[in-house]
């Protein structure tokens, strides 16, 4: 060290403010929403691309068979007017086909549109602005995405109650619901069901999401909104998703969430918002 | 077992939107006979019955997956030529199909029109090659033990 720097007298490090801190953790705890959620998108993708994949095969090949169809029936109504006759059998034939295949076609795009419908909604970007919105338009994007995962060997059951609109960070409230009914299907080994639930009690939003999964054990209870654990191998999911959900539902809501347990029977997970935000107590 | 002179193709895929394009695109371009399935084990037991050239599966099904269903296909009828169609497309399912099944073609979905029907056709004249050489061994057998029966009683008039 140079004399200079002995000399002078110690600068004073400026402390950051509480206020400047709080800031920072609130930051840093968004990017940690944020960079979950895009990590939970990125393996739910392999689901949704699933499920794209048959309507587009689908609508490509109805595409074909429809030109194809109705190059052969101008030909045969051509053919039986110049013979000065009506149209044969086989046109009716065709038409029919025709009819069939483009229904099948708005059957088709009607799936691809709610799977991206489902996929947009849980890839916005998050508002930092609360909005008043429909939960159960909420509730219903996040099943249209899982359900890409486990349509085939689970069933859904919804119950949905009279819901005025609902003060809160929706596409936060997306991915907890997302995380959470990803988290069902995971404990449910082969076929069962998953049943969604929304009741308002005293100015609360009670949603509950039950699965008949193998449920969670006495010793895993109290550990599993802590950050990085996780019951599945390693590999499969970082362990941070309860532990973020419940910092939306909890810091960001001013909710609760927590969960009833039967080893062998099921879970169900409560998530309690308030109808009209309030500011958590950080 | 019931055969008929045309090729018999069997789909099977839980989405019915699939069945119903593959089947309008196979009546238009061919004289095929075409069934499909939603359900694999209704599959399963056509194939019991029925004779069959190619057999066309999806993988991920409720009940039993793809590889399963053409597992029980090769028992019921090893002629057939089996054909994985999948939007689930990865390389241990592809492998495990190859080597567990016999798997005759791949393909994922969205699927061409024109590969799948070259595929299809593909498998038929397979499908009809094995069936014919089957009857030609069956036929040499028999005149094999006919010339053994043959030679045996000459050896047996002249000792």
């Amino acid at each position: 060290m140079s004399s200079a720097e002995h000399s002078a007298p110690a600068a004073t490090s400026v402390q950051p403010r509480p206020a400047e801190l709080r800031e920072q953790l609130e930051t840093a705890r968004r990017q940690l929403i944020e960079n979950y959620k895009m990590a939970a998108l990125g393996r739910l993708l392999a689901g949704i691309v699933h499920e794209i994949n048959s309507p587009i095969g689908s609508i490509l090949s109805n595409n074909q068979v429809i030109l194809r169809s109705l190059e052969l029936l101008q030909e045969a109504v051509r053919d039986s007017q110049e013979r000065g006759q009506p149209p044969p059998a086989k046109a009716l034939e065709i038409l029919e086909t025709l009819s069939g295949l483009a229904s099948v076609d708005k059957i088709a795009c009607a799936r691809i549109s709610s799977v991206i419908r489902g996929l947009k909604s849980f890839s916005r970007v998050d508002d930092s602005e609360l909005q008043k919105v429909d939960l159960h338009e909420v509730l219903s994007d996040a099943l249209r995405l899982t359900s890409c995962e486990f349509r085939r060997r689970i069933a859904i059951a919804v119950d949905f109650a009279e819901l005025p609109p609902v003060e809160c960070h929706p596409q936060m409230m997306n991915q907890v619901f997302v995380n959470i009914l990803v988290n069902a299907a995971q404990a449910i080994q082969q076929e069962g069901t998953i049943s969604v639930s929304t009741r308002l009690e005293d100015g609360w939003v009670h949603i509950a999401i039950t699965d008949s999964g193998c449920g969670i054990r006495p010793q895993d209870r109290p550990k599993i909104f802590t950050p990085g654990f996780s019951t599945k191998p390693i590999g499969i999911g970082t362990g941070l998703g309860l532990s973020i959900c419940k910092q939306i539902v909890e810091q960001s809501h001013g909710g609760s969430l927590g969960f009833d347990s039967e080893p062998g029977a099921g879970t169900t997970f409560h998530i309690r918002i308030p109808l009209h935000h309030k500011k958590s107590a950080e | 077992m019931e055969t008929d002179s045309k090729p018999s193709v069997v789909i099977v895929d839980d989405e019915e939107m699939v069945i119903t394009s593959l089947r309008a695109f196979l009546r238009l371009e061919t004289d095929f006979r075409v069934e499909g399935f939603t359900d694999a084990e209704q599959a399963v037991e056509f194939l019991r019955g029925n004779s069959v050239d190619v057999v066309v599966s999806d993988y991920l099904m409720p009940k039993m997956n793809g590889i399963q269903f053409l597992a029980h296909a090769k028992v019921s009828q090893p002629q057939a030529s089996r054909v994985l169609l999948t939007g689930h497309a990865d390389k241990q399912s592809a492998i495990q199909a190859i080597n567990e099944v016999q798997l005759f073609q791949y393909l994922e979905k969205p699927w061409e029109n024109s590969q799948l029907l070259l595929v299809i056709q593909s498998g038929i004249e397979r499908a009809q090659l094995i069936r014919n050489l089957r009857d030609k061994v069956s036929e040499l057998d028999a005149a094999h033990s006919n010339l053994k029966e043959v030679h045996a009683r000459l050896l047996r008039a002249f000792l």
